[in-house]
């Protein structure tokens, strides 16, 4: 299996330190972000993981739930329900957060734009009481979760008024040896800064498209 | 999600159950203001999010092999329904024709989503695509040949079109489109 990484793609964060928590055997190859990996899409999709068979996943978060699996960790359905949020919930914010914070340097807005998935976020700890997002072991979700988040909720600057169960489980993620070295080795120690180059190549979030009235 | 697309996905999950033959439809309720379609269970915790959802019904089903049959497999299916939920749904008009050119090139060599093996992937991504295979054009339809022939296998999959109208694909068939 080949795992293709860029440097400064919070993605990639997920899957290396998922790689390194779970020991599974992959070649690391780190490529530009407009490197076309997956040879069916139009745009650089990254990261991208290649298998022998010549499948590619170019999903992170189905990148992360394979390796937990074939270490023998399967998801469990509040795992996928956490896996789900994230992917539908919780990356439109962040996009719009990371956008304006290290594209427009609105760091107000873009700790607003945050505020309901980490309300949500808040709660959902308070209710369980666990140490981690499904309970007293680490899964998937917590280190899809803690890598997504890791931008702004590493940046004391940035979220001065963090939740304080969301503080509390974001660091007790983050003591992980596999996500310190995964989030040193793709964002280098220098925060949302480090995302600068991968932002301008995405698409500009669509900030209509999170208004909150109903259309019918 | 609009109201609209939560009805949508509400519709999706009992034709789901339906088609995995369950006999007890579950309750359902909406969640937030993008009206997340949520599970309410009896016996454990509520489930919120159709592709959380959809998954809980396949094994509830006991149809495991709707997932995949291999990790691999499991994989590949997980990310088309990740594709559904995070590419399809809500994407700008401009979008579609990438999505239809990536979808094209992918299923060049593949039945389903999956390979040979029909999928729960193939279900929600066939729900999803609905409203852009309905307004393409037999030109259209004929550009993106490979996600026409995949659509028209699903959509005559026994048991997968429940809510929705079927869809003219090939110019050599005579299905009605619209109401019926």
């Amino acid at each position: 299996m080949k795992l293709f990484v860029s440097e400064g793609n919070p993605h990639c964060v997920k899957v290396l330190a998922v790689v390194e928590l779970t020991g599974v055997k992959c070649d690391i190859s780190h490529v530009n972000h407009e490197e076309r990996v997956v040879p069916y899409l139009s745009r650089p999709v990254l990261p991208a993981l290649a298998m022998p068979s010549g499948v590619y996943l170019f999903s992170p978060n189905a990148i992360c739930r394979f390796l937990f699996e074939s270490s023998g960790s399967e998801s469990s359905s509040l795992t996928n329900q956490w896996l789900e949020w994230e992917a539908t919930e919780l990356q439109p914010a962040l996009a719009q957060a990371l956008h304006m914070t290290a594209l427009q340097g609105k760091r107000a807005e873009a700790a607003a734009a945050l505020q309901a998935p980490l309300s949500f976020l808040e709660q959902s700890l308070r209710k369980r009481a666990t140490p981690f997002l499904t309970g007293e072991e680490v899964t998937v979700a917590d280190i899809v979760l803690w890598a997504a988040l890791y931008p702004v909720l590493s940046d004391s600057s940035f979220m001065a008024g963090e939740p304080a169960q969301v503080g509390r489980w974001f660091e007790r993620v983050g003591q992980l040896q596999a996500c310190q070295s995964a989030a040193q080795a793709v964002l280098r120690g220098a925060g949302v800064e480090a995302l600068k180059g991968y932002l301008q190549k995405q698409p500009v979030p669509n900030f209509q498209r999170r208004d909150p009235r109903p259309c019918n | 999600m609009t109201v609209q697309s939560a009805k949508m996905a509400l519709r999706e999950l009992s034709s789901l159950e339906k088609s995995l033959g369950l006999k007890k439809p579950n309750k359902y309720s909406t969640q937030g203001d993008k009206k997340i379609p949520v599970l309410q269970n009896s016996n454990g915790p509520s489930l919120s999010g159709i592709v959380t959802i959809a998954t809980h019904l396949v094994q509830e089903a006991r149809r495991p092999e709707l997932l995949g049959s291999s990790a691999e497999e499991r994989a590949v299916v997980q990310q088309w329904l990740e594709y559904r939920v995070t590419k399809l749904d809500n994407c700008p008009k401009e979008e579609i024709k990438t999505i239809l050119k990536d979808l094209n090139l992918y299923l060049e060599d593949k039945v389903y989503l999956a390979g040979n093996n029909f999928t729960l992937a193939d279900t929600l991504m066939y729900y999803g695509i609905h409203h852009i295979m309905v307004d393409l054009t037999v030109q259209e339809k004929e550009k993106w040949a490979n996600v026409s022939r995949w659509f028209d296998h699903v959509q005559h999959y026994p048991g997968v079109r429940h809510h929705l109208p079927p869809v003219v694909v090939l110019r050599n068939r005579f299905y009605t489109s619209g109401h019926h």
